[in-house]
């Protein structure tokens, strides 16, 4: 690496760094934000596993799950939905910058478009970890022991943060699209839910009907929730944590790739 | 071929700009701007203004044409670019969850400017802007004024060679726009050069040193002010007499077309209906009213009231494009008890 491109490099850090604070300050300061993308993945945390607690008493279910609590198998789709939620939010702190003006303000300085989106990537990461805690402890007090121990929080959280950006790119992506607050939101909203459904993290694969286990076969939701699942139930299995971090990758390439090109060509 | 000067800081040349296949929002505009003017582009809303200043600050792309800044090509060198220029769009682009002072330093570092050389800039900005009392509170409680004042500043932490301002005093109050443009009239001359587009013709009038008056994606006329309306005519003094006074006025008009500078007299009551008065054109008004004053009390002429009014942008703008600007849009009430009949 030349001189130059390493100048540019560091300069590219700054900005990142610069961009970050700047939504974390955000978020800091209004920290009923934290909680608000909270209040759905709880809903469901605490009625959803009450009024299906009989799943667990389902024979295969402890056979294909290790676990006959439904609330602890349900945990991973949670936190999931807690995921999909803030990364729904990354694409709408965008969409606020181009009506504010604030993007063309930045868009103007003499930074590396890239930044910006990465320094709000980054930030979203933080915020998801910080929503996992969260969940993390609820769960603990329902009574959901993570059988990974301290190690397997921390790969949760991990997991969670890159799930995070990877999933966060398509939020963006329809944001810079549209620059519209209303059809980011339902965009991220309406793919959720069926995502949701359709993949490993509400039942164990083996109980779904066969046309949405082929479905669910190539949903990454149920990559990212079978890695979870296996974390809290069972403890570390590498296997699963390689399949998430494919699957992520996978995600995380197409979208982000597909968001960095669409902004610098919106730009230029 | 375009020919370049040293003092040129700005140089379009042909400039299109196409939305889609038929939305032409700039049609083939060229101008230069001279290094440490302040230079405006005076037009009504859809004028092509937002989108002109929008391509020079490389927000966006053009479809033709050419422009440099200060040497630069705004495509080829675009990076260049904008380190050399500040720009202020018509949107006020700060951020309200952040205080002033975080605002003016995140922009510092946008520029990579040294943390310990950007608290100072800061400092200095925010004195300059009178933010200094308010600098660690955040924007949600500003005036629009006060978040207008910070935006400008925001856009000048990198020392820019030229400023571009887009509508800087749109939706102000008449303070606050007064704030505006004597922070505007100061950058000015400590050397900033500075384009500047509005649709109001006061403050094209009282900020710009050249103006380009444009309508429909294109420039219709160019010049300083005076030159500009000079294109219309020549300034207006109107006396008025007592109203039985005709004697009084039949003499005032013989003398005022005796002296010199004047170009044309009109008679006594026209223009003015039941009124005893009389209409001077002169191409310089503001010279001639003493000699008019010294003449008409050296005649024992009693004047009941002296007028000097100046052609206004507005009717260059009407001459021009045959429309006016700043139309107030009044609310129709579509039938019912509030609709008049003709």
């Amino acid at each position: 690496m030349g001189k130059k491109e390493t100048i540019k490099m560091i300069e590219m850090l700054s900005e990142i760094a610069a961009i970050f604070s700047r939504w974390n300050k955000k978020l800091l300061r209004q920290p009923i934000l934290i909680f608000f993308n909270l209040i759905q993945p709880l809903v469901w945390f605490l009625l959803f596993t009450q009024a299906f607690s009989a799943i667990g008493n389902i024979p295969s279910f402890k056979l294909l799950t290790g676990t006959s609590s439904y609330i602890t198998f349900f945990t991973a789709a949670v936190i999931i939905q807690t995921i999909a939620s803030s990364a729904l939010n990354t694409g709408l702190g965008l969409v606020n910058d181009f009506d504010s003006g604030f993007m063309d303000k930045m868009r103007v300085a003499p930074i590396n478009k890239s930044s910006i989106l990465f320094g709000r990537l980054f930030s979203s990461a933080l915020t998801t970890v910080l929503q996992v805690a969260i969940i993390l402890a609820i769960g603990l007090v329902l009574g959901v022991n993570i059988a990974s121990g301290i190690v397997g929080a921390i790969v949760i959280f991990l997991l969670a943060a890159l799930f995070g950006i990877a999933w966060s790119g398509i939020s963006l992506f329809v944001a810079l699209n549209t620059k519209n607050a209303e059809t980011t939101l339902s965009v991220g909203l309406l793919t959720t839910f069926p995502l949701l459904f359709l993949s490993a993290s509400v039942m164990p694969i083996g109980l779904l009907p066969s046309w949405v286990q082929q479905v669910a076969n190539v949903n990454p939701f149920t990559y990212i929730s079978e890695a979870f699942q296996s974390l809290i139930i069972n403890g570390l299995v590498w296997q699963k944590i390689e399949y998430a971090l494919i699957a992520i990758f996978i995600v995380g390439v197409l979208s982000l790739g597909a968001s960095i090109l669409l902004f610098r060509r919106k730009v230029s | 071929m375009v020919d370049i000067r040293v003092e040129d800081i700005v140089v379009v040349d042909n400039l299109h700009k196409t939305y889609g296949k038929n939305v032409i929002a700039v049609d083939g505009i060229s101008f230069k701007v001279k290094k440490g003017e302040i230079f405006g582009f005076l037009g009504p809303n859809g004028a092509g203004k937002s989108t002109t200043i929008k391509i020079l600050t490389t927000l966006l792309g053009k479809t033709s044409g050419k422009a440099t800044i200060d040497g630069l090509d705004i495509d080829a060198d675009q990076v260049k670019v904008r380190r050399i220029i500040g720009y202020s769009s018509q949107e006020v682009g700060v951020d309200d969850d952040l205080t002033a002072r975080e605002n003016l330093m995140l922009q510092c570092s946008f520029h990579h400017i040294p943390t310990e050389k950007a608290k100072t800039k800061v400092n200095e900005l925010l004195q300059t802007i009178r933010l200094s009392e308010a600098a660690d509170r955040r924007l949600k409680t500003f005036s629009g004024g006060m978040r207008k004042r910070l935006d400008l500043a925001s856009s000048l932490v990198s020392d820019p060679k030229i400023l571009f301002l887009d509508e800087p005093t749109t939706g102000l109050d008449p303070q606050s726009r007064q704030d505006i443009w004597e922070y505007i009239v100061k950058l000015n001359r400590e050397g900033m050069t500075i384009f500047l587009t509005t649709q109001y013709m006061e403050e094209a009038d009282r900020l710009a040193n050249r103006l380009c008056i444009v309508d429909q994606g294109k420039i219709v006329s160019e010049g300083t002010p005076a030159e500009l309306k000079a294109q219309v005519g020549a300034d207006k003094i109107t006396l008025r007499f007592k109203m039985d006074d005709h004697e009084g006025c039949e003499k005032a008009k013989d003398l005022m077309s005796k002296l010199q500078g004047i170009e044309a007299v009109g008679k006594c009551g026209d223009g003015i209906a039941a009124e005893n008065g009389l209409t001077i054109m002169t191409k310089n008004g503001s010279a001639l009213v003493t000699q008019v004053v010294r003449a008409l009390d050296g005649a024992g002429i009693n004047v009941e009231q002296l007028n000097l009014s100046a052609p206004t942008l507005d009717e260059v703008f009407l001459k021009l494009t045959g429309k006016t600007l700043n139309v107030v849009e009044r609310k129709q009430t579509t039938g019912g008890w509030g609709r008049r009949r003709r």
